[in-house]
């Protein structure tokens, strides 16, 4: 990447080369230097409800086969037969005991051990040729569960995901852990929009400021009561751990009749309570701070809204995850999810459901008029002129870089990390941050996996040394 | 064999009031007065929607009808279903349709400001009769193609229609349109459009 020490210096400053957001050799240190090591999303445990479920997903441009095997374990293994490299599976989800490579035959269990080679004896001498034993689809280098949520990580050192998200796992409880259940996660809707992924991560993360611009037109047709600019400003951005959002300041009132403004009735509200701990409680009910929407570093996001979705007053919240799928530098593959408490009544599940079509994900009226700013700016971010261009990213920040308003006290939010009322841009620069720290960084330098290779004097020196000494505690 | 999958309403979280009416029978003549009729409702209907007036749209739709558009999935041959379960591009009832409208009405819609060019490239319309002599299933195909800006590459999107008209007070109007996208992933950047 060109100028790296610069460009860096400068984001960390708040001073954004307009660049980043569409420049091919930035992407190329992205993906050797930060998706080469970062967490990614790729499904959550309720998209695998029964034994032999699948689904396929990508991390970058790496196809796995995400599955839960016959003992119910779940799995994330590298699309890529063993024999010459053929996509094992080709369907994006189904329920399978076995794959079998189309090519020639080779098949893996679910859990990916090699189960069945044709010829073996013949084309390879048998075990004394290729010994089967220990040979497995490759296992993604790293696999963390969170909530239900699945996560990989490309680097087999990488730190456990429950550490690497830190006290972000305390707001990602309110989107994905209401009830004892856990959550049921329904789609994806998939769709490419010609953008950088930054753009979605950071604009979730803590974009307060666009609400009353960009989404004037759902205000005015009555589907959202709450972004006018004045009440959005009344919010807070906090940022904690690897993750940060938006709030909304909501009316005086308990928990209860917070929880019940934003259309939840009684039952998931007690539900909650028993899940949520009482700082959880109490950021919505003390403190008055309403979640709304947040991005986990590096490509994912949350929403979590409250639109009318019939004739009166009635409100009925909706929450969504989304993965900005990065595929080049100025585009994006999105995969919007909608999720809701498992143990919700089906009348709100059913109306939740259609709150989320109305507002967010391939149709949604707030996202609609986000993606043609962001494909706007992505297109502009292209030229020679933007390699000149600092984009001002410093509000909430003084020139001194002391804060335009001084963080919220233990006494006024008590969640974790640091959190600002008001309009700024605090987040965008946590996410940058870390951005720039990944970056930074010397890409992480895997070591190869040979398959079934030659054995010299009994050693299985070419193999890892995960691989060996599973094969030997096997044998 | 056939890699046919019809889509349902049934099969919908919010289609559970839509019209259950189905086709009878093999497709009808294409000199049949019906087929002409449901096709040229089709074809005015493509005008409508190429050139957004969606207030006159909303006009020909049913008070109950569901719109439908479900996510492809690849699935493998003979999984029996090609959609996601419980999840849609499109799942409304007149309500919410009435809202997009509305939404592009205020004249802050962004993503419509400028307006896309719109051509919905209609062919293979077949008509078949129901059990009621005021309603007709009619199968189309639909090319839309989009193009905004002077910049990016245009988009299309290629889908599969099977509609119920219903003959109501002397006018037809849609009463159900089940969608069927061809692509798992859509190379579209929102669906700030009607199909």
């Amino acid at each position: 990447m060109r100028d790296a020490a610069d460009v860096l210096a400068n984001v960390r400053r708040g001073m954004l080369p307009a660049h980043i957001y569409n420049d091919a050799e930035v992407f190329e240190a992205e993906k050797e230097r930060l998706f080469s090591r970062a967490w990614m999303f790729v499904a959550h445990e309720s998209e695998l409800p029964q034994v032999g479920d699948y689904v396929v997903r990508r991390v970058m441009d790496n196809s796995f086969i995400v599955s839960r095997d016959q003992a119910g374990e779940i799995h994330a293994m590298f699309n890529m037969c063993l024999h010459r490299g053929m996509q094992v599976c080709r369907a994006e989800q189904g329920n399978a005991s076995h794959f079998r490579c189309p090519y020639h035959g080779w098949s893996y269990k679910n859990d990916g051990r090699i189960v069945g080679m044709p010829f073996h004896k013949e084309a390879y001498g048998g075990e004394e040729g290729f010994a089967r034993k220990g040979q497995r689809l490759l296992p993604a280098p790293s696999l963390g569960i969170y909530n239900g949520l699945i996560f990989v990580s490309m680097d087999p050192d990488a730190e456990p995901l429950e550490d690497f998200l830190g006290d972000f796992k305390f707001y990602l409880d309110y989107y994905t852990k209401q009830s004892a259940s856990g959550v049921e996660i329904r789609g994806p809707q998939r769709w490419r929009v010609k953008a950088n992924w930054k753009i979605g991560a950071e604009n979730f993360a803590g974009d307060m400021y666009h609400t009353p611009q960009t989404h004037t037109s759902v205000v005015e047709i009555g589907l959202f009561r709450e972004p006018k600019a004045e009440k959005r400003k009344d919010g807070n951005t906090y940022w904690a751990g690897k993750g940060g959002g938006t709030t909304y300041k909501l009316p005086p009132g308990t928990f209860e009749e917070k929880m019940n403004y934003v259309g939840y009735p009684d039952e998931m509200v007690e539900r909650m309570k028993e899940q949520w701990s009482q700082e959880q409680i109490d950021v919505i009910g003390r403190d008055g701070f309403m979640i709304s929407a947040a991005s986990v570093f590096p490509n994912i996001s949350l929403v979590h809204n409250w639109p009318k979705v019939a004739e009166g007053d009635d409100v009925l919240p909706f929450i969504s995850i989304r993965q900005w799928q990065p595929i080049s530098a100025d585009e994006t593959e999105v995969l919007s999810w909608f999720v809701v408490d498992k143990e919700a009544p089906e009348e709100f599940k059913k109306l939740s459901y259609k709150a989320y079509l109305m507002c967010f994900g391939s149709s949604g009226m707030f996202e609609q008029d986000d993606v043609e700013n962001w494909v706007s700016l992505t297109n502009t971010a292209g030229g020679s002129m933007a390699r000149r261009l600092l984009l001002n990213g410093r509000m909430g920040m003084l020139h001194d870089d002391s804060p335009v308003v001084q963080p919220l006290t233990e006494d006024e939010f008590c969640g974790p990390g640091v959190a600002h009322v008001g309009y700024g841009e605090y987040n965008q620069r946590h996410l940058l941050n870390e951005w720039a720290d990944y970056l930074e960084k010397p890409a992480p330098v895997p070591a190869n996996i040979h398959v079934g290779a030659p054995q010299v004097d009994g050693e299985c020196s070419s193999e890892t040394a995960a691989q060996c000494s599973s094969e030997k505690a096997e044998a | 064999m056939s890699t046919y999958i019809p889509i349902d309403s049934a099969s919908s979280p919010l289609g559970q009031a839509a019209s259950t009416t189905t086709a009878v029978g093999a497709s009808l003549a294409f000199d049949d007065q019906r087929h002409l009729t449901a096709h040229r409702w089709l074809v005015d209907e493509s005008y409508l929607l190429d050139q957004q007036d969606y207030d006159a749209w909303l006009d020909t739709l049913a008070e109950d009808i569901h719109y439908f558009m479900p996510i492809r999935v690849t699935t493998a041959l003979g999984t029996g279903y090609d959609t996601a379960k419980d999840m849609a591009h499109f799942d409304e009832d007149k309500y919410s349709l009435s809202r997009r409208v509305a939404r592009f009405d205020t004249g802050h819609a962004w993503a419509e400001d400028p307006p896309s060019r719109l051509r919905h490239h209609l062919s293979n319309v077949r008509t078949f009769a129901t059990e009621n002599e005021n309603e007709l299933v009619v199968e189309s195909a639909v090319l839309l193609f989009r193009s905004r800006g002077d910049v990016l590459e245009p988009s299309l999107l290629s889908v599969g229609r099977v509609d119920l008209l219903r003959l109501e007070d002397g006018a037809w109007r849609l009463a159900r349109r089940h969608i069927a996208a061809d692509e798992s992933v859509l190379r579209m950047q929102n669906l700030a459009v009607f199909l």
